[in-house]
């Protein structure tokens, strides 16, 4: 029993080693990680804008240039094909309305590229900048998202 | 005699389901004294996030910015007892609300009853609004007789049988209509008193946070544990102390989401809770802070 155990667990070990490299090539997963990515740069700038951790522009900017590069790439992972399939909680409105999509992340690349420009020192000039970068994400989020509540 | 007996038995019966049947309300001497104030009623509007049914659709869209202010209603919902479509409350003398009076418009609100005296289906959650103080209520009557009158009348409602009975509604209102608060909570903390105000009231949260049963009255016990989404697939979220949605929230995680749409990760809200964020966006700070306090409060239900 406790050989049999020990051989499967073997087994399963090496599918996770193996899995993520089956997952590179996979535009869910992809899509997924440069979200997590995304969702990681923005708690730091969201905290400043709550009030709950000092203004600190380099920070800031480091999580601005995430976000311009996840802008610009983001959309190429929405490939025919991979509509559904693993947790994927993209709306079929991104194949529907690819247009609207693209205007979406269009509108996230320029007000991330809007507040790089402006380099706000302090947390009241950044205030309406950052907060137009913010409010793309939900713009996105409402229209091309399934939500699983 | 047995057809005698029979008789009378028939009788009482069809008196006494008339009169479970028939519906209870105020009249105008009930009223408190009160003078109402249409600004107090605008944080009512949105705390109860009346646009979110009654304004009209745009292009097939949910309205948004000033349109939210249209409410000439038409928004259709499709629900297991039959089609329900959300009528005019604008301030419309003939297809709207704008003839009505004060005591019509909160009998209507409150006990779910219409100027005709017919019940109203409980799609309209004057379970929830029952709660309110009845002065919260005539300040938004006044309220919503400075928002523009909308024309059109809307369709009636398609229910299936036995549901188009709106006479049985009588007795779903006797099992379930209560304005008794559903949380107890510390009467000398104003903050809480607030919060429990603007949830199990105007903000009706119960309404879609709260399972139902077989009549689909609220499960009291599982208040704010969550419940199938009524209006598709999924969940709408457990919101108690012990809900894993918000467990590890604090009172000023929720305070922020409620105020900005981002949750303490930076994700945004979503689903049919958009509407309501927006909603309540446009409420004071301490009106937001009452209500994570109350959500902080309640009982834990996992």
């Amino acid at each position: 029993m406790l050989k049999t155990i020990r051989r499967f667990s073997v087994f399963f070990a090496a599918i996770a080693v193996l899995s993520p490299t089956f997952a590179a090539d996979d535009p869910i997963e992809k899509r997924h990680e440069l979200m997590e990515d995304v969702g990681k740069a923005a708690k730091p700038v969201g905290l400043m804008l709550r009030g709950d951790s000092e203004y600190d522009w380099a920070v800031v900017l480091t999580s601005l240039n995430t976000f311009e590069g996840a802008s610009k790439h983001f959309g190429d992972l929405f490939p025919a094909g991979s509509e559904t399939g693993g947790d994927t909680e993209a709306a079929p409105a991104i194949w529907d309305d690819r247009e609207g999509f693209d205007e979406a992340l269009a509108m996230w690349r320029d007000a991330t590229q809007d507040a790089i420009a402006a380099q706000p020192q302090t947390l009241d000039t950044a205030r309406p900048v950052l907060g137009g970068v913010f409010k793309t994400c939900k713009n996105c989020h409402d229209g091309y998202r399934i939500e699983d509540e | 005699m047995l057809i005698r007996s029979a008789l009378f038995v028939l009788c009482a019966g069809t008196l006494a389901a008339w009169w479970l049947t028939s519906p209870t309300e105020l009249s105008v001497d009930d009223l408190p004294p009160h003078t109402s104030d249409p600004l107090a009623g605008e944080r009512i509007f949105w705390a109860g996030g009346c646009a979110s049914c009654h304004a009209t659709p745009v292009d097939g869209k949910r309205a948004q910015g000033e349109s939210k202010l249209l409410l000439g209603g038409g928004l259709e919902l499709d629900t297991p007892y039959g089609l329900f479509r959300v009528p005019n409350i604008s301030a419309h003398p003939e297809d709207g609300i704008g003839a009505w009076s004060t005591i019509e418009f909160v009998n209507a609100m409150q006990h779910g009853v219409s100027p005709r005296g017919k019940h109203y289906y409980p799609s309209f959650p004057y379970a929830s609004y029952a709660r309110m103080a009845v002065e919260d209520v005539m300040d938004l009557d006044a309220y919503l007789r400075t928002l523009p009158p909308v024309a059109g009348r809307v369709a009636e409602h398609e229910l299936g049988f036995p549901w188009s009975l709106r006479r049985g509604l009588g007795l779903w209102k006797r099992l379930y209509l209560d304005p008794t608060p559903v949380v107890a909570v510390d009467s000398a903390d104003a903050l809480l008193l607030d919060g429990r105000e603007l949830v199990e009231g105007a903000g009706h949260c119960g309404e879609c946070h709260t399972p139902r049963d077989r009549f689909g009255g609220l499960l009291g016990e599982s208040w704010l544990a969550g419940a199938p989404n009524p209006e598709g697939k999924g969940r709408i979220p457990n919101i108690t102390p012990a809900g894993k949605a918000i467990a590890d929230w604090s009172q000023r995680d929720i305070e922020y989401y409620l105020e900005s749409g981002f949750t303490p990760e930076f994700d945004t809200v979503g689903g049919s809770m958009v509407a309501v964020q927006e909603n309540l966006a446009r409420l004071t700070p301490a009106d937001r802070q009452a209500i994570a306090a109350y959500l902080k409060a309640i009982p834990a239900v996992d």
